[in-house]
């Protein structure tokens, strides 16, 4: 399967906050902390971009780093899927 | 390989003997089943229910040392590890019930090289016994599986047999494959006492099962809940002409859901839950119509009777009924929780435990939660890799028959979130058409 545009693991995001009852802003630089975008959240959008691309992501190839905004968390999983 | 092991003196029919048995939709009484000759000591995999029912039958009657079994479950290196300990491996069809033709078994699976201790011809009574001498009245079971690969249980039909008090005249209905603790419950009470009359199920009528039941009058039902799910899916409207006055649930662990759906359909009957198996025999019955058993039940000490303990999350058995060498204490692999005045079974400890971050779910009470939602018929809950928390709860739904509209993954989060702790709530919640079973009626394993 082919990998996942920024846009539209954006929608994958929104679609994980607004089965919490919550919204995803436009803003990239939407701080994760004030959207209450937490770990379980961040797990659970990765799950989701494994079942739309049939692929697993190696989450042990690049070094975690500082994930602090929406836009860190899209960028972060474009990277991921061409390990 | 038919090696007679008629013992004329030995001989004497069970009580139940002239119980009715209902199968291919025949009615015939254990006596009139066909007398077989079985080699000693044999591993019969039956490719009927027919050929089952008369070598349980001619165990009853003559004690010859038996392990039966299916072809299914069966695989060639079982096979060859009966062989190798000692047994004659023998298949068994319905030509067995053709006593003229002499034809009662054959050698098994000739293309795999053979039985090495191959018999004559039928009636040859050539003499050959196993590698070893037989155990007069030793029933061997094949554990179900769902605690890895099948292995021999060592029994007698008295261990087998764990219903002794004269029970009211009843027809059940036998679901399960033959050779399973489960199957030998129900066939030993048919037949160790008379009135306990048996409509047997072949695997290809079990989706059926409603309509053969209500035409041969069975009133009585033991299955799993998976077995009881897949009913309520296919035709609820089927099973509530049935008219059952008793209805079993057992192997797997019962939630209230399913108790409760199957009260709201039979209102006057008895429903029952077993704990049982083939290590510990049926060591809990409770019949009170609430999922768990009362938490005043553990370590109660009386004789006669299973003693229940919890050692850290596991449910620790000490019973009269339990297999060969498995006397004392047995460790289940069964989960438990005590939740206000019940114990609680979740599930196998090896399966049931979800470590999510850090934080311990129990993928039984989360699937407990899925199936309590009115639109859910059943559900399955595991632990899913996932990235900064190791693992996290996911979950595969069949959507009840009669639900409009099946309840979207968002809404079930939302049921699941409001009754759950976060790390709990499946994220991932997949949807599919049929609820999946396996041969021996259980799903979640």
């Amino acid at each position: 399967m082919e990998e996942l545009s920024r846009a539209q693991i954006r929608d994958l995001m929104a679609q994980v906050l607004r089965n919490q009852g919550r919204a995803l802003p436009d803003d990239d630089a939407a701080q994760l902390r004030e959207i209450g975008f937490r770990s379980l959240d961040f797990s659970e959008l990765a799950l989701r971009v494994e079942d739309e691309t049939g692929e697993e992501l190696n989450f042990d190839a690049p070094g975690l780093r500082r994930i602090a905004t929406v836009g860190d968390v899209l960028d972060f999983l474009v990277e991921l899927q061409r390990q | 390989m038919t090696v007679s092991t008629a013992r004329p003196a030995a001989t004497r029919e069970p009580a139940g003997a002239d119980n009715r048995l209902v199968v291919g939709g025949v009615a015939v009484s254990w006596r009139d089943l066909p007398e077989l000759s079985l080699p000693e000591p044999a591993a019969v995999l039956a490719h009927s229910a027919r050929a089952a029912l008369a070598a349980a039958r001619h165990h009853a009657v003559h004690g010859t040392e038996l392990l039966l079994g299916t072809p299914g479950r069966v695989d060639p290196v079982m096979r060859a590890e009966l062989r190798a300990a000692g047994f004659i491996v023998t298949a068994l069809g319905d030509h067995g019930t053709r006593p003229d033709e002499g034809v009662a078994a054959d050698r098994d699976d000739p293309a795999a090289g053979g039985d090495p201790d191959g018999g004559g011809p039928a009636g040859g009574g050539s003499g050959s016994g196993g590698s070893r001498p037989a155990e007069p009245g030793r029933l061997w079971l094949l554990t179900s599986g769902s605690t890895g690969r099948p292995k021999r249980v060592g029994h007698t039909l008295d261990s087998l047999t764990t219903v002794r008090g004269a029970q009211p005249e009843r027809t059940w209905l036998c679901p399960y494959a033959p050779g399973s603790y489960a199957w030998w419950q129900v066939v030993t009470l048919s037949l160790t006492q008379p009135g306990q009359h048996l409509v047997v199920v072949e695997p290809d009528e079990l989706d059926e099962w409603p309509v053969l039941a209500a035409a041969h009058g069975v009133d009585a039902v033991s299955g799993t809940p998976t077995f009881w799910r897949r009913t309520l899916y296919r035709d609820a409207a089927a099973l509530a002409r049935v008219p059952l006055r008793q209805l079993t649930l057992g192997g797997e662990p019962v939630d209230q859901a399913i108790l409760d759906q199957l009260r709201e359909l039979f209102p006057a009957a008895r429903i029952s839950w077993i704990y049982a198996s083939s290590e510990v025999g049926a060591s809990i019955v409770v019949h009170d119509g609430r999922a768990g058993f009362p938490v005043d039940w553990l370590d109660r000490d009386v004789p006669g009777r299973p003693t229940l303990s919890v050692r850290g999350d596991e449910l620790v058995i000490t019973s009269p009924y339990h297999g060969m060498g498995l006397d004392g204490p047995v460790r289940t692999g069964d989960r438990v929780r005590v939740v206000d005045d019940r114990v609680l079974i979740t599930g196998r400890l090896d399966s049931d435990e979800i470590n999510v971050g850090g934080s311990k779910v129990s993928a039984g009470l989360v699937r407990d939660v899925l199936t309590a939602h009115p639109r859910l018929a059943w559900a399955r809950v595991t632990g899913r890799r996932a990235p900064l928390l190791g693992r996290m709860v996911v979950a595969e739904v069949v959507p009840a028959p009669d639900a409009a509209e099946p309840p979207d993954e968002a809404a079930l989060v939302r049921w699941c979130a409001d009754r759950l702790p976060d790390h709990a709530v499946p994220r991932r919640i997949r949807v599919l058409t049929e609820i999946p079973v396996k041969e021996t009626l259980k799903s979640d394993v």
